[in-house]
């Protein structure tokens, strides 16, 4: 987000991930598009949430986790239920 | 020190530059002239509200005290600005040296705002608007150009020609390109009012005698008065300061007590507040006589950073900052020694007033021995330390001195990444639940 003047930048914009989902469709693994490209398995998921934002313009509509990764590291993602597209978030 | 008895004039000449910051930056920025601008409030870091807002961008409706997500939305061109207190103080302390160029009776009210006493310059210039074409004459040399509004008045000959009107006992006068508003009378509330209804540019002049027929007709918001009462008179039908007077005095005081009288008085022209100005310190020695006679250079410079140290001590240099400091040395075989440094920017601090006294050293040290050595403050400007008006106490000061600290910095680093790389984070949506809406990066831009 940068207005018209370039002056105003916006922070924590979401990052494009692929994410590969388990039977029971729950994320399971994790390949972020950063300079490690190796998937990374998730442990477990520890929360999720739902978030509807932004009805009367452009509806925004994403499913977050918080997830635990191997070797402990937490993350959160999210799903855009639109664009059906995963991104990693801070939240 | 030699204390005049008396700096304070009854006749007083109020100098007002509306958005003095504002104007200063971009007068500083001339690129940001056509754009629309506003200025960010100083000390708001965790929720940033505009301060002073171009014209451009008040067409636009961004008004001082939104949000920058509120100003951003009604203006999506809008240019926010970084405020840098230090210099628009550092100019206004230009502006009043040049006003004590013409008056030694100078108070400053707020950055942009400043009285001049005028009682016994009509022996030096003449009637009131002569002493009025000084103090435009001098302010002009500050600098400060009409930026914001470049459209050019009326000369002041054809002015002059026009000046009395039927029913107005002032007098207008006006200088092209100036953003100087200049109000003239009896008193700081009358000079101030009269500044208040000039144009960018000229002068409103109340004669003595005239004040209470020249306030009758001016609006309400002129008084000092709170949100409530102005309310308040307002439901009673009381729009001007003629409509107050016309109530009874006592009246006014049985509904709104001590402050009722003032405002009464005040209105009625009956109130007569003097401009009260500083003294200005004679000059402040100090010296240091050597038990044995000393060469060394390093020697010399430490004794200098201790001379400062001393001078910058001296009670009387409290509330002043130092402009031109001279060194003088008596040398061995009677010979001498003497160096002086006008400072760009005046200063209260040891660093930067012995500085260009080292640079002296170093390029021309004395030519012998030193048996004594002075160091002399001779000329002096308005302020505290390093802020004048912007920091009244020592966090104030604390704060500024971190932030340009940071600029430094940030020139630094600009200078070697040749790209912005620094910004500032404030609040946009605070509120959203899209994590991405809460803040943005702005352009930390030294």
């Amino acid at each position: 987000m940068r207005n018209g003047t370039d002056r105003l930048r916006a922070v924590n914009v979401p990052q494009p991930a692929v994410v590969e989902l388990d039977a029971g469709g729950s994320p399971a693994k994790i390949e972020m598009n950063s300079d490690v490209r190796e998937p990374v398995t998730i442990e477990a998921v520890r929360e999720i949430w739902r978030i509807d934002d932004e009805w009367w313009r452009e509806p925004i509509t994403r499913t977050y986790y918080e997830v635990l990764l191997h070797g402990g590291a937490r993350l959160v993602l999210f799903r855009d239920l639109g664009a059906q597209e995963w991104f990693v978030q801070k939240p | 020190m030699t204390l005049t008895p008396h700096l304070a004039s009854d006749s007083a000449a109020c100098c007002w530059i509306p958005l003095f910051a504002l104007r200063s930056e971009l007068a500083r920025r001339p690129e940001l002239v056509s754009l629309p601008v506003a200025l960010l409030a100083p000390d708001t870091a965790r929720t940033p509200r505009v301060w002073q807002v171009a014209p451009l961008a008040r067409r636009a409706g961004v008004k001082p005290g939104m949000t920058v997500s509120q100003a951003i939305g009604l203006c999506p061109g809008l240019k926010l600005c970084e405020p840098d207190p230090v210099h628009y103080d550092e100019q206004f302390a230009r502006l009043v040296a040049a006003l004590v160029t013409v008056s030694p009776v100078v108070e400053p009210a707020e950055v942009g705002r400043v009285f001049v006493g005028t009682d016994g310059l009509e022996g030096l210039y003449g009637a009131p608007e002569n002493i009025v074409e000084a103090i435009q004459m001098r302010s002009a040399e500050c600098g400060m150009r009409n930026v914001l509004n470049a459209e050019c008045g009326m000369r002041n000959a054809e002015c002059k020609g026009k000046r009395r009107e039927a029913n107005d006992p002032s007098l207008k006068f006006r200088t092209p390109h100036s953003e100087f508003r200049i109000g003239w009378g009896r008193g700081k509330f009358v000079a101030w009012v009269a500044a208040t209804r000039a144009k960018p540019g000229e002068a409103v002049i109340v004669p003595v005698g005239g004040e209470a027929k020249f306030l009758a007709s001016q609006p309400l918001a002129v008084l000092p008065l709170d949100p409530d009462t102005h309310r308040r008179l307002l439901q009673l039908g009381v729009k001007t300061l003629g409509a107050l007077v016309a109530l009874p005095e006592e009246a006014v005081v049985s509904q709104y007590g001590h402050a009722g009288r003032r405002l009464w008085r005040l209105a009625a022209g009956l109130v007569s507040e003097p401009v009260v100005g500083r003294v200005v310190p004679e000059p402040i020695v100090a010296a240091l006589t050597f038990f044995s006679s000393v060469g060394e250079r390093d020697l010399l410079a430490h004794a200098l950073d201790k001379l400062v140290d001393r001078a910058l001590g001296d009670p009387r240099r409290s509330g002043w900052r130092v402009q031109v400091v001279r060194v003088h040395a008596e040398l061995e075989h009677g010979a001498s020694w003497l160096v002086e440094a006008t400072l760009k920017d005046p200063s209260a601090t040891r660093e930067r007033i012995a500085a260009p006294l080292k640079t002296q050293l170093e390029r021309s040290p004395p030519a012998g021995a030193v048996e004594r050595l002075v160091v002399e403050f001779t000329a002096f400007v308005p302020g505290t330390a390093d802020l004048q008006l912007f920091a009244r106490d020592a966090g104030a000061a604390a704060r500024a001195g971190r932030r340009r600290a940071l600029q430094s910095a940030a020139r630094e680093i600009a200078l070697r990444i040749r790209r912005p790389m620094l910004y500032h984070i404030i609040e946009v949506q605070p509120w959203s639940r899209l994590p991405e809406r809460r803040y943005a990066l702005i352009d930390f831009e030294p």
